[in-house]
């Protein structure tokens, strides 16, 4: 590649294209339809580029002040507690279900037989 | 933002050592039934609510009660192989079959008696209380409810009016 342009050779490239002439007509609406296209691509990225800025500085202004972060927490801290619970409840259940099941297998032979068979 | 990153991650991390810690020690008692060597019994020793004294007789009774019970199982299904055979070779009712399907029937109400009577034996060794809900309980899980021949064959008549509108309408 060249670091400097040819002067002549700049003036003949300009002759050239005035030269030119188009004479392929552009489909209807073409201006309007790229406008179109360029105002989606950039609407995109913006939107969500905003709302993660968006919490971002809701984090980075909130959160350090005490009372939002103990709140934070200690809300958490409050779903784990009840979620852990409520998950030890359920398998607590089933675990209960299973072994009763088991003894009920284990003094009934109809259910013995139908097991062996 | 350093700061308020590790807020956020603390909070999480509380979190998930509450939710660990709750269902950890939340089944803790489930857990340790399982590792007993008779996780059965050990559940019904902490459903019934049984003393170490009335759980160590319940079990001695249990296990004198599981020989003749495995005895039982292995005669039903005997009969029930020798009945499959006949059926096999049969194309009416004969009185072999006849014969087989007496004694199993005969064995089966055996069986349901001696059950019974296992179940009295334990519920007496539990409290009053327990002794009968344990007796409630059990009558409805086991055959004893006749619940599960009767749903069985409800199921397998429904299954068929299913498949064929017809087939549960008398042919006249």
């Amino acid at each position: 590649m060249k670091a400097t342009q040819d002067p002549e050779e700049d003036s003949n490239l300009d002759k050239v294209l005035k030269q030119w002439v188009v004479n392929t007509s552009l489909p209807p609406r073409f201006q309007e339809q790229v406008w179109q296209r360029i105002a989606r691509a950039e609407a995109k990225p913006e939107t969500t580029a905003t709302f993660w800025v968006l919490v971002r500085r809701l984090i980075e202004a909130n959160l350090p002040r005490p009372k939002f972060a103990y709140s934070y927490v200690a809300i958490l801290l409050l779903v784990g507690t009840i979620s852990g619970a409520w998950a030890a409840q359920r398998e607590t259940s089933r675990l209960n279900a299973a072994l009763g099941s088991r003894y009920v297998q284990s003094v009934d032979p109809y259910q013995k037989v139908s097991i062996t068979q | 933002m350093k700061k308020a990153g590790l807020i956020l991650a603390a909070g999480l991390l509380l979190a998930g050592a509450a939710f660990a810690g709750f269902y950890y020690f939340g089944t803790a008692p489930s857990r340790a039934m399982l590792s007993e060597p008779q996780p059965a019994l050990a559940w019904l020793k902490k459903e019934f609510k049984l003393s170490d004294a009335e759980f160590d007789r319940i079990t001695r009774l249990h296990e004198a009660y599981l020989p003749q019970c495995a005895q039982h199982c292995a005669r039903i299904a005997e009969l029930n192989r020798k009945l499959e055979d006949l059926l096999n070779q049969a194309s009416s009712v004969t009185p072999a079959i006849q014969n087989v399907l007496a004694e199993r029937a005969k064995m089966r109400a055996d069986c349901e008696a001696e059950m019974l009577n296992h179940f009295l034996q334990i519920s007496r060794m539990m409290p009053p209380e327990q002794g009968q809900r344990y007796l409630q309980w059990v009558e409805q899980q086991t055959c004893l409810s006749g619940q599960a021949m009767e749903q069985a064959h409800q199921a397998s008549h429904s299954s068929i009016l299913h498949s064929n509108p017809m087939a549960g309408e008398h042919p006249l």
